[in-house]
């Protein structure tokens, strides 16, 4: 049993991992990411790298929704000017792989801003709404300005070289996608943990207040649009490499709520809620197929037959984890963790 | 034995766990292996259980008569919910667990998709329920195949079917707002100028619009002898067609293969009387002596089996035929063998399926034929014969 960790300074109080059993963990969750290539098939190393991809964009959805307080439903469209932008980058100017990536974080943040100045005036549904106008708006973009944007039929882009190297293959582009999945939900862990990242936190828990205790609020959720955007763009670009197809179809409107709902089911405002929820979302519906699959030497034609029921039960776990855990997966893996530490004492 | 909320979460979980951990079995030596990405879900499902149970009743007659060379047909798939991401986890997955020979895909998006990675492996070829006008190209796309028209022969056939019947007749054109409906709008131009045909009107509308007042008026401003829908499955074609009988519109209205199902229309009703449009396939209920395949399939399902159905069995027919090519030649089951045995395929009897023997020599089989709805039978009536719209090579 814990009983708990002494800390003698505030650089320790600080610390994102403050014990040694924490960095024991996740020096082995660095192993095992490092060693997962070398041992997954494609179909796996293909789900890690979308797991990756989500992981990006729910947690910049997570600083803006879960963090800030500011509803967005605009995520899936943001991640889509970014797959555009590395998409023109790539077939027109055949710029370097990372810096269309920064290009893409960089003008999809500028788009979130601009998309986040109502957030000034309304809140809740109201800028839910307003965000989803901007969806749409920029999905009509993405339609019609065909000499940009390829119209229907979108852009095709070549795979991404890096050092000479071509990272067309799921094996290749994990290289990429596990790293900077890793330093942006790190970048994002330490937000929290500055100036800016608590007033954040401060107009979350009540915009007045905040801004009687001298935070700017426009500046503040402008920000925090154009963080939460960069890392929407960001995912985009991501996205762009690893389908390189890009078409107005390939962001839709239910995306958005797909990265909505992984930062609730996860936990809203806790980074691990994020990345938790963003597994849950890619790989429950998977694992569902894997347990139909499993009844076909019974049922010969128990894909065909379950995979409506695997919809439904997809939802449910969904209103299920909501009723028993509100607070999320995030919730959960603290209160497991607090088992171990208790144990055998409490359990 | 009381259950806490927190051991149903952690049974739950472990469940998942286990369940995931579990990996599909290998392929067999000695058999051909048909792989798809269904969408047994979503929007498209309407369509997905019609196309798996054309694909699994080809592949049970094709083993029942012994197989393709002697080698016994596989068929493997699972549900996409008509998604890209995931038509690729399911690509990755049956491909890597399966040495399939052939793939079904379910979309536009995923046949543009997963191009580069059926060229990469370069051993199967790929057909699917896209007929977008695009994928009609050998040098773009070597690996895959249309099992019928592309969206842009459609449209000539239903030209070629309006300037024999009603020469220099003026045409209205209603698409859907996607790139699915927009496929063939620059081809129908081109084709009717050729045709002698004019275009009165272009609309395009929301996929999922409701309310086509306003579109209505505009046909009627245009008052042309033909409105042809492309891009839309039902919606909004039965509002359209109401409204322009209340308005006192002579013009007949067509679409495109998505939406030529019977049993969409017999839905429908009164309102779906003198529909036409283009069918690469015979209907379930034809009567014809030279479609035994067609006897073949009523005696399996004595219920209607749906268009999409018949887009599946006729793809499984083709993978199979270019196996059984392949393989007679005694060439290995590669992508440019398969598709070059594909491509052997000429004056092809379908068993009645289609209703002229078939040539592929490129990407599509240029083929359809002109179907009316009648109401009063609840049935689509062919209109004519088969017309091919082959360009000269």
């Amino acid at each position: 049993m814990r009983i708990g960790a002494l800390k003698d300074n505030y650089g320790a109080d600080q610390a994102l991992f403050d014990t040694a059993v924490q960095r024991l963990w996740l020096a082995l969750g660095a192993v095992a990411l490092l060693a997962f290539p070398f041992a997954a098939s494609d179909y796996w190393l293909y789900l890690a790298c979308l797991v990756g991809i989500h992981i990006v964009s729910t947690t910049g959805l997570n600083i803006l929704t879960g963090y800030t307080g500011l509803v967005s439903l605009g995520q899936a469209a943001f991640m889509g000017v970014g797959a555009y932008v590395v998409a023109l980058a790539e077939t027109r100017l055949g710029t370097p792989f990372l810096l269309n990536l920064l290009a893409a974080g960089l003008v999809t943040a500028a788009v979130g801003m601009v998309v986040g100045v109502p957030s000034l005036r309304v809140k809740g549904l109201y800028l839910a709404i307003a965000t989803i106008a901007a969806s749409f708006i920029l999905h009509f973009v993405f339609q019609n300005w065909t000499a940009v944007t390829g119209g229907t039929r979108g852009l095709s882009i070549p795979p991404a070289q890096l050092f000479g190297l071509e990272l067309a293959r799921p094996f290749a582009l994990y290289w990429v996608i596990a790293p900077l999945a890793c330093i942006m939900v790190l970048a994002a862990a330490n937000l929290f943990r500055t100036r800016i990242g608590r007033a954040f936190i401060a107009i979350r828990d009540r915009d007045i207040s905040a801004e009687v205790l001298g935070i700017p609020l426009l500046r503040y959720k402008l920000m925090s649009f154009g963080l939460s955007s960069f890392y929407a763009g960001v995912a985009g670009g991501l996205w762009a490499y690893f389908f390189r197809v890009v078409t107005p179809e390939s962001f839709p409107f239910v995306y958005s709520i797909f990265f909505l709902a992984a930062v609730i089911v996860g936990g809203m405002g806790t980074i691990l809620g994020g990345i938790l929820g963003a597994v849950f979302m890619t790989l429950v519906p998977e694992a569902l197929k894997l347990v139909v699959g499993l009844l076909s030497p019974w049922m010969p034609n128990a894909v065909a037959m379950l995979s409506p029921v695997r919809t439904i039960v997809f939802g449910a776990l969904i209103i299920g984890f909501l009723i028993l855990e509100p607070h999320g997966l995030a919730e959960i893996w603290r209160r497991i963790r607090r088992f171990f530490h208790l144990w055998p004492f409490k359990t | 034995m009381n259950i806490t909320r927190r051991q149903a979460l952690a049974a739950g979980i472990a469940a998942g766990g286990l369940a995931a951990g579990i990996r599909p079995g290998l392929a067999q030596a000695n058999e051909i292996v048909i792989a798809g990405s269904i969408p047994l879900t979503g929007v498209f499902a309407f369509a997905g259980i019609g196309i798996n149970d054309g694909l699994s009743d080809y592949v049970k007659i094709v083993n029942e008569a012994g197989g393709v060379a002697g080698r016994k047909v596989r068929y493997v798939y699972e549900d996409t919910a008509y998604k890209v991401d995931q038509s690729v986890a399911v690509f990755n997955k049956l491909t890597g667990s399966n040495a399939a020979n052939f793939y079904y895909s379910d979309s536009t998006g995923f046949a543009k998709t997963i191009n580069p990675e059926l060229n990469r492996k370069g051993s199967m070829i790929m057909a699917g329920a896209s007929f977008a006008t695009e994928l009609n190209d050998a040098k773009a796309y070597p690996n895959q195949f249309i099992a019928g028209p592309d969206y842009s022969d459609m449209i000539s056939v239903l030209l070629t079917y309006i300037a024999k019947t009603q020469p220099g007749a003026k045409i209205a054109l209603v698409n859907s707002d996607t790139e699915f409906g927009r496929d063939p709008v620059a081809t129908t131009e081109a084709m009717a100028k050729k045709l002698g045909l004019s275009i009165a009107e272009k609309i395009v509308t929301p996929p999922t619009s409701v309310d086509v007042s306003t579109e209505v008026l505009k046909l009627r401003r245009a008052n042309p002898d033909y409105t042809i829908f492309h891009g839309y499955v039902l919606a909004p074609l039965p509002e359209f067609m109401t409204q322009a009988k209340q308005l006192g519109l002579k013009t007949k209205f067509m679409g495109t293969f998505w939406s030529m199902d019977n049993s969409l229309w017999a839905k429908v009703g009164e309102a779906a009387n003198g529909f036409m449009g283009v069918m690469p396939y015979r209907y379930y209920f034809d009567e014809d002596a030279k479609a035994p395949m067609l006897a073949k399939i009523r005696q399996m399902r004595p219920e209607y089996v749906s268009t999409a159905y018949m887009q599946g069995f006729l793809t499984a027919m083709l993978f199979c035929e270019a196996g059984k090519r392949c393989l007679d030649a005694k060439q290995e089951m590669t992508a440019t063998n398969l598709k070059a045995a594909l491509n052997s395929i000429k004056d092809f009897d379908t068993g009645g399926l289609i209703g002229a023997p078939i040539t592929i020599t490129g990407n599509s089989i240029p083929v359809g034929r002109v179907y009316q709805y009648d109401a009063a039978k609840k049935v689509m009536v062919g209109q004519g014969d088969w017309i091919n719209v082959s360009k000269p090579s």
